[in-house]
């Protein structure tokens, strides 16, 4: 019985495999929807999630498990899957990023990296791109992210999705120069777009995919930070930090000081924070009529203040408003009551600012 | 705007232009908060308009919830979280979500109509018949079935989330504790649900999966039975307990069929391993043999009847939402019949609140109009316009006041106490600890309705629910509630004097409570209307002048304390106050200490320099306050005034806003006693810039012991520090 049923199975691995092939290529060519196609599309789909991952009532077979992703990756039926799956139908868009997730987890028994995935990082980097540009489109926003999360496990993934290059060359990472600065034109940079101008939950996904390929892999990004302070910078506080959008903005200050704080990325924070326009930007942020914006921003105004090697930039603006400072600190979302750290954070600026110097004193090492 | 249009497109039915006045409509609405804001507000509106304020032509066919991003506190990641897999579900079975949009702080969520609304709304005239059951569990099946095999668990069904639409259509719907398993054959651990729907291995926290559902199906159509799930009666605390340890509860009585009640012997097997599955149920002859959906027409209409023959009936439901909103910080023991008593009357703060807490504002304001000149003179930053900070932190107390005791929502607008009852709902996946877990807050939810609904059954208008009509001029015109006009201004012309400050800080902190309570607790109808008369009256003249109303408040204790008898009674000389008094004058105290006027320094200081009797202010209101609504004919009221004052302060230990300013007041101990004694060193150390500069260094200390941590880190990585 069970033999009867894999190879009645494996048989129709091949055939299920070719047919969406087909069935893709006609999409991709076809302009209009054509509801027989989605709809046989949507079958072999769903057919190939459940082998994938069996159902609540039936178990998945190794075996077929193995050969279907063995002929997906052989037929390239990814990169199709990728380019088109805002073509597909509702469910089908679903079955897809299952078919997806599977697939880049996937394992082989004793074998300890993900098959499937290394394939597309080495051979098919395309794949990764075209899911990033799943973000141009609301119905593929949500599926793509989805994947792309899941990717973003491996720093491998990261990285070319970070030095992507629109020429369009397959890039090889071992041939990256980290300090060759961004042309700014790659998949990356076209994130701060998605999360400004896209609709909320396109916005809202693709802000948790920057935030993944920020904040996964450190010393990567630390790197790359280095290399694009200025161009990151520079759109980080214009589109993302002054968002018309509340949640795009409230996020994004939060996660500049997740970036600033943390460890690896030390050589960032310290040019950052050594920026007297920066420290405007930010002090501006608490005086906002939204709390949590004062909230978010007061975590990246400690760290100006906290800095024991202040630019003369930073000092001059901090010494010229310490009166003002010291008069708004204290009462500065003093209804917080209940958190204790940011009393004591809030304690320690203000005795931080009222030790300033009289005047600017240059910091010993002026780097 | 591009978002709006969207909507448009997918409903093909509103023409552009509509979507927008709507969404106006909508605004210029009173959209009240609730704590988290986030699935607090939920209003429908449509054809069946049977609360006071539902109904609103101009939306149509949309349910527009709205999430406040300021005032949530879940993580905006778990609100998107939720949005995303409300997004992914596509079934004729669960309620659809439109779509979202963000304006200004507010995330606005919409999803499809349903105007049958809940099932638990469909319940209050009485329990569905076997046969309309019957349907109700197909179709719930049905969305289990799909929710399920996309890998999604709900983990709330129960008749609150079961919704009807006009048609008859069952939806399942509210998904803020769903699950997304990431692999179908995955298990969850988190502790989640309704304490009195909840399967047993998810509260042994054993590991579950679909099958949880299932239980809670099963629950769920013994509380369509029976008008309540089982052990309703007992505290969901315990419940809790029982649940895991009781063997499951079976359907009783001879008026039910023996598919019935094997259906539900299905349902609820304990060992969740040979509990039926969703596929497995819908073969069964109790669903198979159910009829069409149009049957529960029947019930849509017998509650619309129901609401129409006994109109006040609704009102209580009016007054649930309150309770709700009251019942977490209430004592355990106490809420549930204090806080119905209260609700009564209790109705209407947010004008009251947002004075009292407007008028210190006005010394923040100096602060932060210096702060608005703050230059940044290394380079220019541009006017800030008037940005108008203090008028946030204004904006922010008004809401949290208007949770606290504000009317809540229009009856026959379930999904609004549907999303109240989730406010304190966990965001997906997080571990909740048995105590503190969302659930245990829901439940408190949970008794109100249960107690109310089984009160309301048996006794179709008890006295205490029966709200006087004339109880209306207590409850403000929803045009009070509306935050999203603003603010009345009226009062802001008022010099602020400090004797203006004492007189409103008397009426919101002492007088209008003890109106309320008294109101609620005076038996007759004439006397209530008396009574709120002369609140209205007072109310009036607290808005008018709250100068002349604490004159006039100090004038009657003078001349109470110049008639010895009077004094005695009312317990108004101070020193040899008896025990029980003492304490009530305590706690008045802390009460008293909670309150805005000092919230800042400042505004204490100036009233300390020239009040003429600074120390009897504080104490002697709360005492004066009882015999103002009603004298000594009364004791019984003044009693249960203050027994209710005490349960107010506990409510008030769990209130954050109230805490701040014990902690605040713990710190000012020492200056307290020096306020009295010596004003000038008291001066002297509130006029230094920052106030906590008084014992500094400790804070400083602490500081440095709480951010050792960081700090260290930083001074390591900044060589030279």
């Amino acid at each position: 019985m069970a033999s009867f049923f894999f190879r009645n199975k494996s048989k129709n691995n091949v055939d299920l495999v070719t047919s969406t092939k087909q069935l893709l290529l006609k999409l991709t060519e076809d302009q209009k929807p054509i509801p027989k196609i989605e709809e046989e599309l949507a079958k072999n789909l769903q057919q190939m999630k459940t082998i994938l991952q069996g159902t609540p009532d039936a178990e998945v077979s190794p075996e077929s498990v193995h050969q279907l992703l063995a002929l997906i990756v052989e037929e390239d039926l990814l990169y199709l899957l990728a380019n088109n799956i805002h073509k597909l139908l509702f469910e089908s868009r679903k079955d897809a990023q299952v078919i997806f997730s599977t697939a880049f987890r996937y394992k082989p028994p004793g074998i300890a990296e993900p098959q499937v995935l290394n394939h597309v990082i080495r051979r098919r980097p395309e794949i990764l791109i075209a899911l990033c540009r799943g973000y141009d489109r609301r119905e593929s926003a949500m599926p793509c992210g989805g994947i792309l999360r899941e990717a973003l496990k491996y720093d491998a993934v990261a990285a070319l999705i970070l030095y992507d290059e629109p020429d369009g060359k397959t890039r090889d990472l071992e041939s990256v120069n980290p300090n060759i600065p961004s042309s700014g034109e790659g998949v990356f940079w076209r994130f701060f777009e998605w999360i400004d101008k896209g609709a909320f939950e396109v916005s809202a996904d693709a802000f948790n995919t920057f935030r993944d390929i920020l904040t996964k892999h450190k010393p990567l990004v630390a790197t790359y930070l280095q290399t694009n302070f200025d161009m990151f910078f520079e759109k980080y506080n214009t589109i993302l930090i002054q968002s018309e959008s509340y949640v795009t903005k409230r996020q994004s200050i939060k996660l500049l000081g997740e970036i600033l704080l943390d460890r690896a990325n030390y050589n960032v924070m310290t040019t950052y924070v050594d920026s007297g326009e920066h420290l405007k930007i930010i002090m501006k942020l608490l005086r906002d009529d939204r709390r949590m914006i004062n909230y978010e921003g007061f975590h990246v105004f400690k760290v100006f203040v906290a800095n024991p090697n202040k630019s003369v930039a930073v000092q001059r603006i901090l010494i010229s408003n310490r009166d003002k400072l010291l008069r708004f600190l204290p009462t500065f979302l003093d209804d917080r009551t209940e958190d204790e750290q940011f009393i004591d954070e809030k304690s320690f600026l203000i005795r931080q600012i009222e030790q300033l110097p009289p005047a600017p004193i240059p910091p010993p090492t002026a780097a | 705007m591009a978002e709006g249009y969207q909507v448009l497109e997918e409903l093909g039915s509103m023409e552009p232009d509509t979507l927008e006045e709507t969404r106006a409509d909508v605004d210029r609405r009173e959209f009240r908060e609730s704590v988290q804001g986030h699935r607090a507000s939920h209003r429908r509106s449509g054809r069946n308009q049977t609360g006071p304020f539902v109904g609103h032509a101009a939306v149509r066919r949309l349910t527009m919830s709205q999430i406040d991003l300021e005032e949530t506190n879940d993580e905006l990641s778990d609100i998107q979280a939720e949005i995303a897999l409300l997004g992914t579900c596509h079934s004729p079975y669960v309620a659809q979500y439109i779509t979202s949009f963000v304006k200004g702080v507010k995330l606005w969520i919409v999803m499809e109509y349903l105007g049958g609304g809940s099932c638990l709304d469909l319940l209050k005239p009485g329990p569905f018949s076997e046969a309309h059951i019957a349907i109700i569990m197909r179709e719930l099946l049905f969305g289990l079935e799909y929710l399920h095999s996309t890998g999604k668990i709900h983990r709330d069904i129960k008749a609150a989330n079961t919704l009807l639409s006009d048609s008859g259509k069952v939806k399942l719907a509210d998904f803020g504790v769903a699950a997304q398993l990431i692999n179908i054959k995955s298990q969850r651990m988190t502790f989640v649900g309704t304490p009195f729907w909840m399967a047993p291995e998810v509260i042994q926290e054993a590991g579950y999966d679909f099958k949880a559902d299932i239980w809670s199906l099963g629950i769920t159509a013994l509380e369509m039975a029976n008008g309540e799930p089982p052990n309703a009666g007992i505290h969901p605390m315990k419940v809790l307990f029982n649940i895991p340890k009781d063997p499951a509860p079976r359907l009783e009585g001879d008026k039910w069929s023996r598919d019935f009640k094997d259906f539900i012997a299905q349902c609820l097997v304990k060992a969740p391993e040979k509990r039926a599955s969703a596929r497995e149920l819908l073969r069964h002859r109790f669903v198979q043999r159910a009829g069409k959906i149009e049957a529960l027409r029947e019930l849509i209409e017998r509650k619309q009847l129901y609401d129409t023959q006994d109109n006040h009936v609704s009102h209580p439901k009016y007054y649930e939402e309150t309770m709700v909103d009251l019942s977490p910080r209430s004592d355990e023991d106490e809420w549930v019949f204090d806080t119905i008593k209260k609700a009564t009357i209790a109705p209407r703060p947010p004008l009251k609140r947002r004075k009292t807490s407007r008028i210190p504002s006005s010394d923040t304001e100096s602060v932060d109009s210096m702060m608005e000149r703050m230059d940044l003179n290394a380079g220019p930053l541009g006017t800030p316009g008037n940005s108008p900070a203090p008028e946030t932190r204004r904006r922010t107390s008004i809401r949290k006041s208007s949770v606290a005791t504000a009317i809540r929502v229009p009856s026959g607008s379930t999904p609004t106490a549907r999303r109240i009852s989730n406010h304190i709902k966990q965001p997906l996946g997080v571990d909740l600890s048995f105590g503190n877990s969302p659930s245990t807050v829901r439940h408190f939810k949970r008794v109100s309705s249960g107690d109310k609904r089984q009160a309301l059954s048996s006794n179709p208008a008890p006295n205490s629910f029966h709200p006087n009509p004339h109880a209306r001029t207590f409850r403000p015109t929803p045009k009070t509630n509306d935050e999203n006009e603003p603010p009345a201004t009226d009062y802001s012309t008022t010099p602020v004097t400090k004797d203006a400050l004492y007189g409103r800080r008397a009426y919101s902190k002492v007088l209008d409570s003890v109106f309320q309570e008294a109101h609620a607790d005076s038996a007759s109808s004439q006397q209530r209307d008396a009574l709120a008369e002369v609140a209205q009256a007072w109310e009036y003249l607290d808005e008018v002048d709250p100068q002349g109303e604490f004159l006039l408040l100090k004038a009657m204790v003078e001349r109470l304390k110049g008639d010895e008898k009077l004094a005695t009674a009312l317990g108004l000389n101070v020193s040899p106050a008896p025990t029980p008094l003492k304490q009530r004058t305590r706690s008045g105290e802390g009460s008293l200490g909670g309150s805005t006027v000092y919230g800042t320094g400042s505004t204490r200081v100036r009233s300390s320099m020239s009040c003429t009797d600074p120390q009897s202010i504080p104490r002697k209101s709360p005492d004066v306050s009882p015999p103002m609504p009603s004298p000594s004919s009364r004791p019984a009221s003044a009693a249960s005034a203050s027994s209710s004052k005490g349960s107010r302060l506990i409510l008030a230990q769990n209130n954050p806003h109230l805490k701040s300013h014990r902690r605040r007041q713990s710190a000012y101990v020492g200056g307290e006693k020096i306020w009295g004694a010596d004003k000038h060193g008291d001066i002297d150390e509130k006029r230094l810039p920052g106030r906590v500069e008084k014992g500094m260094e400790q804070q400083g200390l602490l500081a440095d012991i709480l951010y050792g941590q960081w700090i260290n880190g930083l001074k390591s990585r900044w060589p030279l520090a």
